[in-house]
Formats: structure tokens, sequence, C-alpha cells
């Protein structure tokens, strides 16, 4: 998000010049041409995936793409039992570890700006949550103790895959 | 700042904030936004109110307030907000006016150490090599990866990948998904040896000169090792 807007500010000259994916592109695109296999029996579920705001509602208005269809594709291929939170997609509630609070200092602040998120994740009676952001994944892992959901087991969504390769 | 607090008429300027494109001045303090945001209450805060302050002029509250900070950017109330207005993005720009020595926490001085030396942790280049190969040696013990190396500095790779500072702080166990993913695709793929931070902590802030030589770097790395494609830091 960061990179792209100043790619788009500043550097405007490199989208002729280079290729850009996302994370979600790269992987869609070795599942489908088959470069790499997936084994789907090995995460029974039932899992849930958060949305980022910055892949997601940001994305969609700065870019006029939100990743939404993405992820979610790519987590079937990983998992058959996995719920959506509710709201999601453009209505999605932030982690409460975006905008550089994971690293300002306002923990207190941060805990509990977490906890409508906590409450949507433990409605789901998901065990594992799928995310594809590293500051989603330090929030997760950073509260869930405060909300007594220690077993919650976070994982990034190229940890996911990554883990369900047949190699 | 509380009700308590008393705001003198003649400290109102409401053509101070002019200047920002945000629409700050169509408010119609409908308080939608107020209502779909996680962050309302933490310490008195609340967009409408925020925006409001914007619309007025009340330039010192707001800078010296802790609510641009406890605000996640996460554009929820802009989703909803009638008047289209850009709330996300004015807060960011209000973090932009406190001084720098006043920002909270770690951000700014993270973001001061990858403007000196190429990432937020201040990590020598022998260090942060070592790292790399010593994650990519245990890679290699596990079956299915036999020979598996991190190509750094790889020029005319397909793909250049970044790094967030802390896979090569505290979590570097997750350095290993993408790199076995890589090598189970076969990919031809690299990784920058020196200026390789993946995060972009001008963004959280505001700091836009910062933000450019950041992203400037992933452009000089592009055109160096002459890769093919860049894969989005975040
Ligand atoms: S939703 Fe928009 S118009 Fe309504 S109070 Fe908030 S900023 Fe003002
Ligand atoms: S961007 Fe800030 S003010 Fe708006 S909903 Fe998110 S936390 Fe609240």
């Amino acid at each position: 998000m960061a990179t792209r807007s100043g790619f788009e500010k500043h550097y405007p000259e490199v989208f002729e010049k280079f290729e850009f994916v996302t994370v979600f592109d790269l992987l869609i695109k070795y599942i489908k041409e088959g470069r790499i296999k997936l084994d789907k029996t090995r995460f029974k579920g039932p899992a849930t995936y958060h949305d980022p705001c910055n892949y997601g509602r940001k994305a969609q208005k700065v870019f006029g793409h939100g990743y939404f269809d993405e992820p979610r594709w790519i987590l079937s291929q990983c998992v058959e039992n996995w719920i959506d939170l509710y709201p999601a997609t453009m209505n999605q509630i932030c982690c409460g570890g975006g905008g550089g609070t994971l690293v300002n200092s306002y923990n207190e602040e941060r805990t509990y700006y977490g906890r409508r998120k906590m409450d949507q994740i433990r409605a789901t009676g998901a065990g594992m949550l799928v995310v594809p952001c590293h500051s989603c994944h330090g929030q997760f892992n950073s509260i869930k103790k405060a909300y007594d959901m220690e077993g919650l087991e976070v994982k990034y969504l190229w940890e996911l895959v990554a883990d369900c390769m047949i190699v | 700042m509380t009700a308590k607090d008393i705001i003198h008429m003649n400290e109102l300027d409401h053509s101070r904030f002019k200047s920002w494109g945000f629409s700050q001045d169509f408010c119609v303090t409908c308080g939608l936004c107020s209502s779909s945001c996680p962050a309302t209450g933490i310490d008195g805060f609340d967009p409408r109110k925020l925006i409001r302050m914007l619309s007025l002029g009340l330039e010192s509250e707001v800078v010296a307030s802790r609510w641009p900070w406890i605000c996640t950017l996460c554009a929820k109330c802009e989703n909803v907000c009638p008047m289209e207005i850009d709330i996300a993005d004015a807060v960011r720009r209000v973090r932009s006016l406190r001084d720098r020595d006043k920002v909270p926490g770690n951000i700014h001085k993270g973001l001061e150490a990858a403007l000196e030396t190429g990432n937020n942790l201040r990590l020598p280049k022998d260090d942060y090599v070592f790292i790399l190969e010593d994650v990519a040696e245990e890679i290699a013990e596990e079956p299915g990866y036999e020979g598996f190396t991190v190509p750094i500095d790889k020029k005319g790779a397909n793909i250049l990948t970044t790094i967030h500072n802390k896979l090569v702080n505290t979590h570097t166990e997750d350095l290993k998904h993408w790199w076995r993913i890589f090598h189970a695709a076969k990919e031809d793929w690299t990784v920058p040896s020196e200026n390789w931070e993946g995060t972009n902590w001008a963004y959280f802030t505001g700091d836009d000169e910062a933000m450019k030589i950041m992203t400037g770097r992933i452009v000089d790395h592009m055109n160096k090792l002459e890769v093919k494609t860049l894969m989005w830091p975040e």
C-alpha cells in the first residue's frame, strides 16, 4: 500500500518498465499453473480469514481494486472448512494494529481497539485465523491472551500455503 | 481533550486548513463515522470531533492530542461518510505536523534508522547476510529442499522481494514460508543485500519526503538488479 502509493506519486515511470505482483496474484499463479500442489486434508478447520484494511477497503478506494476474492480462493485451496467473519470485506473491522499502532507505544489503546474483532473471531468458533499482513499477524498474537483466546492459531496466508504444499 | 476544556472563540481559524483537500469542511456532523469507528471513546476520541477541529482550525489542540495516533487509519469511518471526507488521510496529515521528536513510540526512530542505515533495526549488512544464509541452511536440511540457497543480489532475477524487519529480528522462522514456496515453484527470485527494508513507516508518521526516499530505494534495486517484477512488500 505505502510502496504502491509512493510509486504512483513519485515514480510513475516504473509502471511502464516493470511488472508488479501482489502476494495473492503470485500464489494464485503458482497454484493455477500447477507449480505448487496443495493437500487440502492437512488442516481440518474450522478456519477463518481477516481482511486487512490495506489490502481490502483501502486498496479498493485508492487503487480501485480491493483484494477480497483472491485470498478467499487461495484459502479454499488449502482448507475445506472455513467460515467468513461478519461483517467482512468493505465493512470489515480493523484488527487494531494498523497505522503504526503496533510500534507507537499506545498498547492499552491498541488492545482495547481489538475487542470487536476478537468477538467476531470467537463467534465463528475457528481455531485458526488466516491473515495476509504482518501488522495484523503481530496484533492478533499480541492481544489474544488479553481476550482469553491463547489457543487461536494465527497463520500467514502464505504460511498456510507452504504448510499444505506437497513436496 | 474533554468537555471541560474551553475553546476560546478567538482561536478559531476557519481558513487554517483550507488548502487541505480532504473535504473536511463538508462535514455535516452526522456522526456516522464515529458510530462505525472501533476507536470511538478511547481517550475521548472520535473522528467527527477530529474533523470538526480541522474545519475550525484548532491546530495546536489537534496536533498535541493523542487522537491521531490512536486511530489506525483503517478507513472504516470514511467508508460510511455521506460527504466522502478523506478522514484517514486527514489524520495522517495531522500526524505530519507533530515535531518529529514528539512522534510517539518507535515509529519515527525506526524510520530514522531506515533512512540512515537502510533498515529499521540498524542491522549491519554482515549480520543480515549471516541470518539469511543461516535460515537458508536450515531449509536445505529439510526433505524436498535439498540444495536450497538464498539468492542475494541476483542480477536479472524474475522477482525482487524485500524483507519485513521483524523477519530478521525475532521472527526468522517466518522467512521460510515464501522461500519454500519459491523453491517448490522453481521461481527465479532475489533479495537485496542493502536497503532491504520492506516496511515504510513514513506512511505511519505522515512523512512524505521520507516515503519518497524509501520507495525510491526499491526503484533503484529494480534498475540495478535488472529484475522483471516486484513483489509488493505489503
Ligand atoms: S461521517 Fe462524515 S459528515 Fe458525518 S460526522 Fe463523520 S466526517 Fe462528518
Ligand atoms: S480510520 Fe481512524 S477514525 Fe476512521 S474508523 Fe479507523 S480508527 Fe476510526
